[in-house]
């Protein structure tokens, strides 16, 4: 019985061990390699080839979106900036109520030059800010269609 | 044994008041996402699935945690309640991951575009509720009680290790869901008041669900248990 309950003590530092370890590996290996989609200035550092499928994030410059008119049609235009590097982006598809000029987006598809990118589905990004809107003040943009 | 006392006395006894308990608060709770809440100055009302999809993230945290804690006290004690409270807890824990998902999907389409992408925290979320599944299934492996316990505690303790990275994984460079709300790096929590007041009283009311559940399941395990002894 004794003997019994000491093996099971042994396995339970040993589970925690290994708990412990892949823990470590995770936390050290994940935040770095784990990557959902590059930036222009990483895409532009890493070479990405015309054509090849890529995902690339940023935020939506000021000025540069098409009128809402064009949202679903072929020919709906965005810049994707990360401060430094512009990429002229022309989306097809749906395109989602929440993306606007100065907030966060994510685009798959693949450049067709050197700062064009053709996007097949476009991704808008939020943040974890909740707030009723002010009287008055017309909120920037809606989910509604 | 102390546990046979409280499990088979208090707990049955408690359990009706506990489910009415929770399910007043579920409805409360309810009320307050759906109409007392104001809505959100960009997202507008479908925002309001945050008082669904937070709760559901806490109690797979909550109930994965428990699964860890009842692990190591089956290795360290030999108590059979404890594995009882380690699959009963795993079982609910797989329930909530999947709806956490579901309501994550659901939330998803409308403001980011898509159901689904393999960002992140949908992937390490994913990956945990595929583990758990995978728990459930380590358990259908052996009908020897210890060994089975023994088994399912050892993976219960490594397979929490997926609990922070999820939480945390938001934090990587280059992902797309919106950091934490209330547990913030940087100061108060990023909600007017009405709404944390509201997915406070969601969290307490998914909480008591998560008790009621858990009261039963372990009922209905440590009863399983009992069949199984006086057979052999």
């Amino acid at each position: 019985m004794l003997e019994r309950i000491g093996a099971r003590r042994v396995l339970l530092i040993a589970a925690l061990g290994v708990a412990v370890l892949v823990g470590t590996v995770a936390a050290t290996n994940l935040q770095t390699q784990a990557v959902y989609y590059l930036t222009p200035s990483e895409a532009k550092a890493q070479g990405v080839a015309v054509g090849q499928a890529i995902r690339l994030g940023g935020l939506v410059k000021m000025g540069s979106m098409s009128s809402a008119d064009l949202r679903g049609g072929n020919d709906f235009r965005f810049v994707i900036t990360d401060g430094s590097v512009d990429v002229q982006i022309v989306a097809t598809g749906a395109i989602p109520g929440l993306l606007r000029e100065g907030a966060g987006a994510v685009v798959e598809g693949a450049f067709v030059a050197e700062g064009s990118f053709h996007a097949t589905q476009v991704i808008a990004k939020h943040d974890e800010v909740y707030t009723a809107p002010t009287a008055g003040a017309t909120p920037a943009h809606r989910t509604a269609p | 044994m102390i546990e046979t006392t409280f499990w088979r006395g208090s707990v049955p006894r408690v359990r009706p008041l506990l489910g009415t308990v929770a399910a007043a608060s579920f409805v409360v709770a309810s009320y307050m996402a759906l109409v007392w809440a104001p809505t959100d100055a960009v997202q507008g009302d479908v925002y309001r699935i945050l008082y669904v999809h937070v709760p559901l993230a806490w109690l797979a945290y909550l109930a994965f945690v428990i699964v860890f804690l009842a692990s190591i006290g089956w290795l360290w004690t030999k108590r059979p309640v404890f594995d009882a409270i380690a699959v009963a807890s795993a079982e609910i824990g797989v329930l909530f991951t999947g709806l956490f998902l579901v309501a994550g999907s659901i939330w998803a389409k409308p403001t980011w575009g898509v159901w689904w992408t393999w960002e992140p925290r949908l992937v390490t979320t994913a990956i945990m509720f595929v583990m758990y599944v995978g728990y459930l299934l380590l358990r259908g492996l052996s009908t020897d009680f210890s060994r089975r316990a023994t088994r399912a505690a050892v993976f219960g303790i490594v397979a929490v290790i997926d609990v922070p990275i999820v939480h945390l994984s938001v934090l990587w460079a280059n992902s797309l869901h919106q950091l934490p709300t209330v547990l913030r790096v940087a100061g108060s929590p990023a909600l007017d008041t009405p709404m944390l007041v509201t997915l406070m009283v969601s969290l307490g009311a998914y909480t008591l669900i998560y008790a009621y559940f858990m009261s039963a399941r372990v009922s209905l395990e440590l009863a399983r248990q009992g069949r199984l002894w006086t057979r052999t």
